[in-house]
């Protein structure tokens, strides 16, 4: 069945939204502004691990057809995603003063100070991280799921990285220091939260799960100076579905959002199955809902989600 | 923003930043008129300069109504102007899929319409939202209108883009034939280096008419409209919205009217980029030429049209810039290059001068209000006078 294998696609896509969205939720809620640098941040990641990559190499052993030195250079990845982070928190959003919207066109600017330093530095052309490319595995074609081991690294590393999640917000001293600054941050202040320490570590957190989205990203496709920017509004689409500021509705929003993506085709078979009436409205539909469209789609979802529910399907729900 | 809290806002004078901005501007024309005299700048290429500076601040004066009069963040700048491109493009153009080969009058009438129904179908839902939420929708849409651009190859003749738009004088009276009919001229102002006006230049000439046009109605209307009653609640609706509401204005409706003020504005943009370019494609619809709009309205000032007309320029001067300076110095790609500077610019005005360089003081008072003359208009004679300069010549 071809349901399966879309679904499968959806799972190792998700699972790369899911990384960005965490981060961008976090920022939104601690930070208070929607960070429009956070596609470029991931792009920083991808382009730190490929540098990192080619200098360390493959370092003998392989784990699920990635040697071991794409493992140094996934960490390399998220260390400079999030020293990116922090540095532009330091030298530029902590001084200013302004107020949300202030922030987010200024984050506007950053994004173009990272995308223009990385397209200065490795040209605007598609590059591969120097991995041998896998053939689907076998045992799972009869199914019609075509997924690699590489896909199958991404989606556990993914798992690994939103449970340490998990454990981080719900049982660690930080975490429930971020839980109250996201709830209400100058209640949080006088009870003696260090806030500003907190709001270093969200960077810190947010920016290295993107990072690592990145370097997936780069993996499952390609990489680009544009690939960040070009995910930013699906990972916007996919933290607002999941309700601004909700960690877990972004781990929720990212699923979903990622699902329909890698979905759409099937989707489009299913309108060009259904008898429509009339005519003019099954050719419209056919022609909207498919592949070339995937993006719009979800976009189109998030103004729905906006509209409707603003406070997204998690609800008011605490981070 | 409050029109009276600068002491150096006397009517009498200028402000330190616009004797600034009225230097930079009168060293830029004087270099520029050099770089022509001495033909290291074809007469040409700077009137498709100009032109191109007359969108840019055509593009800004557009989304100074919505972001500077009402504080709506819209970033869907880019599909405003590409629908305004595309709607006069498919009407007239010769390579069009549907209809094509209509006088360029018929496709400003159509581009201002589907500009319209665009800002009615964006505006409708998004403008409810709050501020930060309107900036990702309409982003997200006008991504939606950038997709369709690209895939609707029924319509739009997809990537290809739509080729062979005629100039937006075709078929008028006089104009048409005014390029053609002109005697080619040579000046020779330093020896051995002649300057020399050909069909080209006179084409280009009408252009940055047209476009001074466009940007003149635009800056009387905004002008008006920023001063007038209609203006003020905009600007309370921007300072808190939830008072214009205490006081009783249907804040939903204003803000939809500015919005769609803007919207066909930017429209304006599009159709004059369309005739000046000659081709449109759905490359015209990346998101950077709204950033660019933000970049020019945020660095002239929010709410100050004379800052937009500034920050049109700075944009052209950033852009043909870094080109410049790659063929020049630097043998750096230009692209990436003017990301790095427009987002650096972004980030240096948010930093250090929120405001923008012209922000708008006495731009908001009448001037009889205060007992002074007309003084307060020298700045836009400024940027007049530069762009006049050219079409003398």
């Amino acid at each position: 069945m071809a349901v399966l294998g879309y679904l499968a696609n959806g799972l190792v896509f998700s699972s790369i939204i899911v990384l960005g969205s965490i981060g961008l939720s976090l920022v939104y809620s601690i930070a208070d502004f929607a960070n429009f640098a956070h596609g470029d941040t991931m792009t920083v990641g991808a382009y730190a691990a490929l540098v990192t990559f080619g200098a360390v190499g493959g370092l003998g052993g392989a784990v699920l057809g990635l040697p071991y030195g794409f493992f140094v250079a996934l960490a390399a990845g998220i260390a400079v995603a999030a020293v990116a982070a922090v540095a532009t928190e330091k030298l530029v959003y902590e001084p200013l003063d302004t107020d949300s919207i202030g922030l987010l066109i200024t984050s506007i600017g950053i994004a173009f100070v990272y995308r223009g330093v990385l397209q200065i530095g490795f040209g605007a052309d598609f590059t591969r991280f120097d991995v041998q490319a896998l053939r689907p595995i076998a045992s799972l074609l009869p199914y019609g799921v075509r997924v690699t081991l590489h896909d199958v690294a991404i989606v556990a590393s993914a798992v690994v990285l939103v449970v340490g999640l998990h454990l981080l917000l719900q049982y660690t001293d930080l975490g429930r220091k971020m839980r109250a600054m996201a709830d209400n941050p100058e209640l949080a202040r006088v009870s003696g939260i260090r806030t500003k320490r907190v709001k270093l570590w969200t960077w810190v957190i947010g920016a290295g799960l993107a990072g690592a989205g990145g370097v997936f990203l780069g993996l499952f496709n390609q990489l680009a100076p544009r690939m960040g920017f070009n995910l930013l509004l699906v990972i916007f689409a996919a933290v607002i579905l999941g309700g601004i500021g909700s960690v877990y509705g972004a781990m929720a929003g990212g699923f979903l959002i990622g699902m329909i993506n890698q979905l759409t085709p099937l989707f489009s078979d299913v309108v060009e199955a259904l008898p429509i009436w009339p005519g003019w409205l099954e050719a419209a539909l056919e022609s909207l809902v498919s592949i070339e469209y995937a993006n719009a789609i979800a976009f189109v979802i998030m103004v729905v989600v906006l509209l409707v529910r603003p406070n997204g399907i998690a609800g008011e729900a605490a981070t | 923003m409050s029109p009276l809290g600068d002491p150096r806002g006397a009517p009498s004078g200028l402000t330190r930043s616009e004797e600034l901005v009225l230097g930079v501007s009168a060293a830029f024309l004087l270099f520029l008129l050099v770089a022509m005299l001495t033909g290291a700048l074809g007469p040409t290429y700077f009137l498709f300069l100009v032109g191109l500076a007359g969108m840019y601040a055509l593009l800004s004066l557009g989304l100074n109504a919505q972001w500077g009069f009402t504080g709506l963040i819209n970033f869907s700048v880019a599909a405003f102007f590409g629908i305004g491109a595309y709607g006069t493009a498919l009407m007239t153009a010769s390579g069009s899929p549907i209809a094509g080969g209509l006088s360029p009058l018929a496709g400003l009438a159509v581009a201002l319409v589907a500009a319209f129904a665009l800002a009615l179908l964006i505006g409708i839902p998004t403008l409810r939202l709050r501020a930060d939420y309107l900036a990702i929708a309409s982003l997200g849409l006008a991504e939606v209108v950038r997709l369709i651009a690209l895939n609707e190859r029924w319509l739009t003749n997809g990537s290809a883009g739509v080729r062979g738009i005629p100039g937006f004088f075709r078929g008028w009276p006089v104009l048409s034939t005014f390029p053609d009919a002109m005697p080619g001229l040579r000046i020779e102002v330093i020896p051995g280096s002649p300057v020399i006006l050909e069909t080209a230049f006179w084409q280009a000439s009408l252009n940055v008419l047209l476009v001074l046009a466009f940007a003149g109605v635009a800056y009387a209307v905004l002008r008006r409209a920023h001063r007038s009653p209609w203006g003020r609640v905009l600007r309370t609706i921007r300072s808190d919205e939830d008072l214009a509401r205490a006081l009783g204005k249907h804040t939903y409706s204003f803000k939809m009217q500015s919005f769609v003020l803007g919207s066909l504005i930017m429209a304006l943009a599009g159709v004059f980029y369309a005739h000046l370019n000659l081709y449109v494609g759905p490359g015209d619809l990346d998101p950077i030429t709204t950033f660019y709009a933000w970049v020019a309205v945020i660095l002239g000032g929010s709410g100050s049209n004379r800052g937009a007309l500034f920050g049109g320029v700075v944009i052209v001067a950033i852009r043909e810039g870094t080109r410049f300076l790659n063929d020049v110095a630097l043998p750096i790609d230009p692209a990436p290059l003017r990301l790095l500077l427009i987002g650096v610019v972004i980030v240096a005005v948010m930093r250090y001068r929120p405001q923008g360089v012209l922000p708008p003081q006495r731009e908001l008072i009448w001037p009889r209000a205060v007992g002074g003359s007309g003084t307060p208009e020298t700045p836009d004679s400024g940027v007049r006078e530069r762009k006049g300069g050219g079409g003398d010549e």
